[in-house]
């Protein structure tokens, strides 16, 4: 006789798969500084360079995560110039030593002409500055796998929490003021299964950072056909 | 009866190459050669003339920070600090041997290295590759009579060292390192002390202002 399921256990069994995918969801949250609630009009001349921090001592903020914030933006019609482009056509004044940390420094570099020249030919109006790092805090449980001459499996189970931190922070490169700052926390459990095979239910922890970071910032840019 | 034989002689050999194969995989030897090209500087050069001495032991170097790493720098160095001289000086001559300076030179400028060093995430328990090239300018003026012999250290990490090689890693945080001591020179160059006297002497800061 052909075993079935009866309607209990598949209400009981698609519960269980619920809770265990709902588990696998980030917890993202925003908070935004700018000193006025209109978006930034951006011609369609001008354009926005997304770099990241790299002066940290213990930490890079990873170019996955710029590359991933800057395409969101493009995405949004928005001219991003690519980081490495423009860190090396400056070069080295936008290197991890070099970098202005705030606008007073970057005020100096730009009285140069030949700095100056490079990011006006670059039409970049506006520089984002990310700063963060996504780190594993706290991870619990054990599995093991072996490997026989009948065959082989995982079990057991392990989990681990990771949190995602990063802060933008937009200059104008014309008026040479800061615009705004956002920052972005995201923090989620990620679950591995051993069941004969291993059953990894990983929270998108980084990705929805970039997400929520990249769909922020462009409410800060009005995309030249918007405006 | 075949299944035993197999078991014995034939499964063993397979199962220790399999073995071999895998620990080799582990192995945590590096031989790094530095093939990156270089952005030009971005700056304006002071009207001096200079000649740049790469002798054979520094555009051949090849580190050893440790046992098991081997950093072929020689190349890639040349590359770097001869973009990065040109963006100092007006008129830069670069010479393999300090035998063959032409004579109208302001400064020469022998750039050695003192110490490559390395540390892996087993060392520094951070998920980080790291780099330190510790190089030594033997600036002289044009009689030979030495300016200053300046110390410039530089240093690069990689941004995150998950899923790469270590050979990758270090050549990564090798070349973050060399665009580093570039960025150094550039920034500090005219900042030395004996530097900054040696050109109010000659009166060249006020040429060039």
């Amino acid at each position: 006789m052909k075993p079935t399921m009866t309607p209990t256990f598949k209400i009981i069994a698609l519960l269980a798969l619920t809770t265990l995918l709902a588990g696998c969801s980030a917890t993202t949250t925003i908070d935004e500084y700018r000193p006025t609630g209109d978006a930034i009009d951006l011609s369609a001349d001008e354009r926005v360079v997304v770099l990241g921090r790299r002066d940290a001592g213990h930490y890079e903020t990873d170019r996955e995560f710029i590359d991933c914030v800057a395409k969101r933006m493009k995405g949004a019609d928005i001219g991003v110039v690519p980081e490495q482009q423009f860190i090396d056509s400056i070069y080295p004044w936008f290197e991890p030593r070099t970098a202005p940390k705030g606008l007073p420094r970057l005020k100096r570099l730009m009285q140069d002409p030949l700095i100056k020249g490079q990011v006006d030919n670059q039409a970049v109006r506006y520089l984002v500055w990310l700063d963060g790092s996504t780190e594993t805090l706290d991870q619990g449980g054990s599995i093991s796998c072996a490997i026989g001459p009948g065959g082989g499996g995982c079990f057991g189970f392990a989990q681990w929490d990771k949190l995602s931190v990063y802060e933008a922070i937009v200059w104008d490169m014309t008026n040479l003021q800061e615009m705004g700052r956002l920052r972005v926390d995201s923090e989620g459990t990620s679950y591995l299964i051993g069941a004969v095979a291993p059953i990894p239910l990983l929270t998108p922890v980084k990705s929805d950072a970039c997400t929520s970071l990249g769909n922020q910032l462009k409410t800060f840019f009005s995309a030249p056909e918007d405006s | 009866m075949l299944k035993t034989l197999v078991n014995k002689i034939a499964v063993k050999p397979i199962a220790a190459l399999l073995l071999l194969g895998i620990l080799s995989g582990c192995s945590s030897s590096a031989s790094v050669q530095v093939t990156s090209e270089f952005p030009n500087v971005l700056s304006d050069p002071k009207p001096l003339s200079a000649s740049i001495v790469f002798d054979e032991g520094f555009s051949t170097y090849v580190a050893q920070p440790n046992k098991k790493t081997l950093i072929n720098l020689g190349s890639a160095q040349v590359r770097l600090l001869s973009n990065a001289f040109a963006g100092l000086f007006e008129e830069v001559e670069f010479v393999s041997d300090p035998e063959t300076i032409s004579g109208d030179h302001q400064l020469v400028i022998i750039p050695s290295i003192r110490e490559v060093q390395v540390s892996t995430p087993s060392d520094n328990y951070l998920n980080v590759f790291e780099v330190w090239i510790k190089y030594n300018l033997e600036i002289q003026s044009a009689d030979g009579e030495t300016i200053d012999s300046w110390f410039m250290p530089a240093y690069g990490k990689t941004p995150d060292a998950f899923m790469a090689s270590k050979s990758n890693a270090i050549e990564e945080a090798t070349i973050i390192a060399l665009r580093d001591a570039g960025a150094k020179l550039m920034l500090d160059f005219y900042r030395i002390p004996a530097i900054y006297g040696w050109m109010m002497e000659q009166q060249i800061l006020e040429e060039s202002k």
